[in-house]
């Protein structure tokens, strides 16, 4: 390669310009993510809080104005069905939803493009004082007699502080995540409550305990144990784990937190024992020699010298194991019964954020409330891991501590 | 009736690969720079077994045919559909009228074509003594207001309903016909397909769920259901369901036409 | 209390615990062996699924998997070693450096399921790709990035400095120094990094679920435009879905056989080299 010096000049900088823009592959992926999920799941509070190009009609003699939607599912669910729990009269009152239009009439009454379909509405509402209707505005029906009831957007508060999660329930779908976020957080604080201790004490006996051959055993193992695809475990915690658990507790259903927590905490035992067992292993020599010398036996000087000195790696890998926990998917989608309830004990079925992203995103229509309310979902996923990530990188940072 | 499951979906193939390869210059949004065209299948679980059956015989005729088949539950087909990601949607329930709207507003029409009905079977953990409820019961049962069998008949036991994710065409079909049109209970216990139905209700004492007929099996108990204030009960067998004695809901195939 | 005694039964816990992480392991593995190779033989590897998924073989599946790990390393792999060469070459010690760490950590720690919406959202919606190889390989290839630049990361920090600046000494640039001599010498342990992180994409579900995976395919997939079945989707349709759970069991054990064993023998392939490297 016998090039001229000006053009391997140029080449040199050529390739350092690319070099570098790969440099930057990463912080690019994460602007994108962080774009397109946030692009997706912020349209969800422009959305009508009942389903899009949908409206409720009422007689005009009804003086109700609006319904929240919390009252709309509960009337369409027959819970409420007097309208004097509403603040009219006693009325009991009579559901209309368009396909009820059909049966009434046939097909040939409403015309070739249901050109017919608005009037016919009108008179069944003028007809029923008591009436409450779910109708596409695109047959709205008019006239004197027909009042149609304001509808606002999804309201923040609604979303972040919801406590029912009914995405396809119409006229008014649900979309409170309160009960996705707090079965995540319980999930993953709970296996991380099992796998800590576990993962501490595997960590110790690794970096202070073990020998050689121990070590050759055990570290492969772990190694092992990180590699096992998630659907594996899900699987194993389907088949295995929760009719184990079922039995074990006596309990009615194997599908509980629990199952998935137990999962979870094998899930991230790998992290915790690897991230800890370096914290240990950074503790200096001296400090263990003079704690040593001064005649604590071996246990007093891991317990009140070493352990103490890496607390923040050590801290680094709880934040780290709960991360793990957080994010997993498929394998809690198997195990724990997808339930959207807020979880009271460890045997109550739960819902996580990433399952419930995983079990719904296919059905969801592009750009409805319902595809925008799951980014949404990934979208407080994300922040979550980023805080972790960062809280983690801070605490490690502190001691100086190398993360691997 | 397998035969013809299988002929209509070879038909519904055969047209479609032959619409597609007729007009691909015409249609660039899906085909990209694809030589051959695959057509893609999606949607219900109930109706999986008899696309991936149908496929293998298409395929023994058309060996040159490009296919995927994939699941999800009705919704996923449906969706897909709107979305223009699939070609044809396998469903267990009727279009939705709002569906249908989203897909004409898209400039496109849909083609529903009924290949099959497929019953409704209620089904239990097979130690359970009760062996029949009637529809308001069960509507009962599954938006919570009866919580323990003793109240229909059955020993003291808390009653555990499981029911599909939403995206299932069961789900939707079981909500429209049992339930009134009304919500489940919140919180109920969903399962990601009719397979792990049958694990969990084999395998826990107080269930309760609903599969499609094909889905029974020894490890659970069918129960039999009146749809009439309890004058007569039906059990989800074949014969039944001809006889239209129990709600059928049809796993129609949907084709899209661009 | 006695000083030896509490220090006996400390240690002796934490070996208790050390024995049960080598016992869940052995109980998974054991149970997943034990199942599957009853079922795997060269059927079941070379044949598509038959009668609703309980007979037949897995073979489309196996194929699938293979060409998102192509796929997705082409992609990952040199845009990984090459963000890795950027930062320990070129880009010195200032904050550019640390904070490019930092990034590259927390696309580490972001959930697969949060790369699947964003592969949906971008390459399947966006770009217009549909569910399709492409879509598929490109999200989980983001997804291995991380693993990538780290590993090779390290292995150019153990490339010793007298390497570099006896080469420059003699004359060469920056870029054939690293051509020909960082380069060569942390080879092995970049192919190390590359072989864990096929190890990372062959076991991942989530990120494909709404990219690439198809339930049935009665034929392989011909263009990078085309859906593919994978292992980790084809175990997850065995366990939940189909009519005949209880027959589709065998098919499950034994997918969840040949994916642990693609798991296993990359691991160990990795850290085979990694131990005869650290005894050069």
């Amino acid at each position: 390669m016998k090039h001229n010096p000006f053009i391997r000049k140029m080449l040199e900088k050529i390739t350092e310009q690319i070099l570098r823009l790969s440099g930057a592959i990463t912080s690019i992926t994460i602007l994108f993510i962080c774009f397109f999920l946030f692009k997706e799941g912020i349209h969800l509070f422009n959305n009508p809080d009942i389903e899009k190009g949908y409206g409720l009609y009422v007689h005009s003699r009804n003086p109700t104005i609006q319904l929240s939607p919390e009252q709309t599912k509960k009337v369409f669910d027959g819970e409420l069905d007097n309208w004097k729990e509403l603040g009219w009269d006693d009325k009991n009152i009579s559901l209309f939803r368009i396909d009820d239009a059909f049966e009434i009439h046939s097909e040939k009454d409403l015309g070739e493009n249901y050109e017919l379909l608005p009037q016919k509405l009108s008179e069944i509402i003028s007809n029923d004082e008591s009436i409450i209707a779910f109708l596409p505005k695109k047959y709205a029906p008019s006239g004197a007699s027909v009042k149609e009831l304001i509808s606002e957007n999804i309201k923040i508060g609604d979303y972040f502080l919801g406590k029912e999660w009914l995405p396809t329930a119409t006229p008014a779908p649900l979309f409170g995540v309160l009960p996705l976020v707090l079965g995540t957080l319980f999930v993953s604080i709970i296996a991380l409550l099992i796998a800590l201790p576990l993962g501490l004490g595997v960590a110790i006996y690794l970096a202070e305990l073990a020998g050689e051959k121990q070590r050759r055993l055990l570290k492969p193992v772990i190694e092992l144990l990180a590699g096992i695809p998630s659907v594996v475990y899900g699987f194993f915690g389907l088949v295995v784990l929760a009719p184990i658990v079922q039995k074990a507790f006596g309990i009615p259903v194997g599908e509980t937190a629990l199952t998935g927590s137990l999962i979870l905490a094998i899930m991230a035992l790998p992290t915790i024992i690897s991230v800890s067992e370096d914290a240990l292993r950074n503790t200096p020599r001296e400090m263990r020699e003079a704690s040593l010398a001064l005649g604590a036996s071996q246990w007093q000087t891991i317990y009140r010298v070493v352990i103490p000195y890496a607390k923040s790696g050590i801290s680094a890998a709880v934040v780290l194991g709960i991360g793990r926990a957080i994010g997993e998917t498929m394998a809690v989608l198997m195990v724990t019964g997808n339930a959207a309830l807020i979880p009271h004990s460890v045997f109550d079925s739960v819902r996580t954020i990433p399952a419930t992203i995983a079990a719904e995103l296919g059905e969801a229509p592009l750009g409805s409330a319902h595809y925008q309310s799951l980014f949404l979902l990934g979208c407080i996923l994300f922040v979550f891991t980023m805080i972790i990530s960062i809280v983690a990188e801070i605490i490690s940072k502190k001691k100086n501590y190398k993360t691997h | 009736m397998k035969q013809l499951f299988i002929f209509c979906i070879s038909c519904l193939l055969l047209f479609s690969c032959g619409s597609k390869s007729t007009d691909q210059q015409t249609t660039d949004a899906s085909s990209q720079s694809n030589p051959r065209q695959a057509v893609k299948i999606k949607g219900s679980e109930t109706v999986l077994p008899v696309s991936e059956k149908a496929v293998q015989v298409y395929m023994k005729s058309h060996p040159e045919a490009n296919i995927s088949v994939t699941g999800g539950g009705s919704g996923v087909g449906i969706a897909a559909l709107m979305k223009n990601a699939t070609d044809i949607a396998q469903a267990s329930r009727a279009i939705k009228f709002s569906e249908k709207e989203k897909i004409q507003e898209s400039g496109k029409s849909v083609k529903e074509v009924v290949v099959a009905y497929d019953g409704l079977a209620v089904i239990t953990h097979p130690s359970n003594k009760v062996s029949q409820l009637t529809r308001a019961q069960l509507e009962d049962i599954f938006t919570g207001n009866i919580k323990n069998w003793k109240e229909v008949g059955g020993e003291d036991l808390e009653i555990i309903p499981y029911a599909r994710e939403t995206s299932s065409g069961t789900y939707e079909f079981f909500k429209e016909v049992v339930l009134d049109d009304k919500n489940y209970m919140s919180g109920i216990m969903s399962m990601p397909a009719n397979g792990s139905i049958i694990q969990s209700v084999s395998q826990t004492k107080g269930a309760i769920a609903y599969v499609g007929i094909a889905y029974l099996n020894k490890t659970v108990k069918a129960l039999a259901v009146s749809f009439d204030q309890g004058k007569t009960y039906a059990m989800p067998t074949d014969q039944n369901v001809k006889e239209k004695k129990i709600p059928s809901g049809p796993p129609t195939i949907l084709l899209l036409f661009i | 209390m006695n000083k030896k005694l509490s220090q006996q039964i400390a240690f002796s816990i934490f070996r208790i615990f050390g024995i049960l992480v080598v016992l869940i392991l052995m109980s998974i593995l054991g149970f997943i062996i034990y199942n599957g190779i009853q079922v795997v033989n060269w059927e079941f590897l070379s044949t598509y699924p038959e009668e609703g998924m309980t007979s037949g073989g897995i073979f489309p599946a196996i194929v699938g998997t293979f060409y998102l790990i192509i796929g997705s390393m082409l992609f990952a792999f040199p845009l990984g070693v090459m963000s890795a060469i950027y930062t320990n070459e070129y880009a010195g010690n200032g904050w550019v450096v640390n904070f490019i760490r930092m990034m590259t950590n927390n696309l580490a720690s972001i959930p697969s399921i949060v790369f699947g919406l964003f592969g949906m959202s971008l390459f399947v919606t966006q770009l217009k790709f549909g569910d399709s190889i492409l879509a598929g390989s490109l999200t989980l290839g983001l997804l291995a990035l991380p693993l990538i630049i780290r590993t090779t990361e390290e292995a150019l920090k153990a490339v010793p400095d007298t390497y570099r600046t006896g080469s420059l000494a003699l004359g060469a640039t920056k870029l054939q120094t690293i051509k020909r001599v960082v380069l060569p010498s942390a080879l092995p342990n970049i192919l190390t990094g590359l072989i864990l992180s096929i190890g990372r994409v062959s076991g991942e579900t989530a990120p494909i679920l709404f990219t690439v995976a198809a339930y049935f395919l009665p034929q392989l997939p011909s263009s990078i435009f085309d859906q593919a079945m994978a292992l980790p989707y084809h175990l997850y349709v065995l366990a939940t879905s189909g009519t005949d759970i209880e027959a589709a069991r065998p098919m499950a054990y034994g997918t969840a056989f040949v994916l642990i064993v693609i798991v296993l023998i990359m691991n160990l392939t990795a850290s085979f080299l990694r131990r005869k490297l650290e005894k050069q």
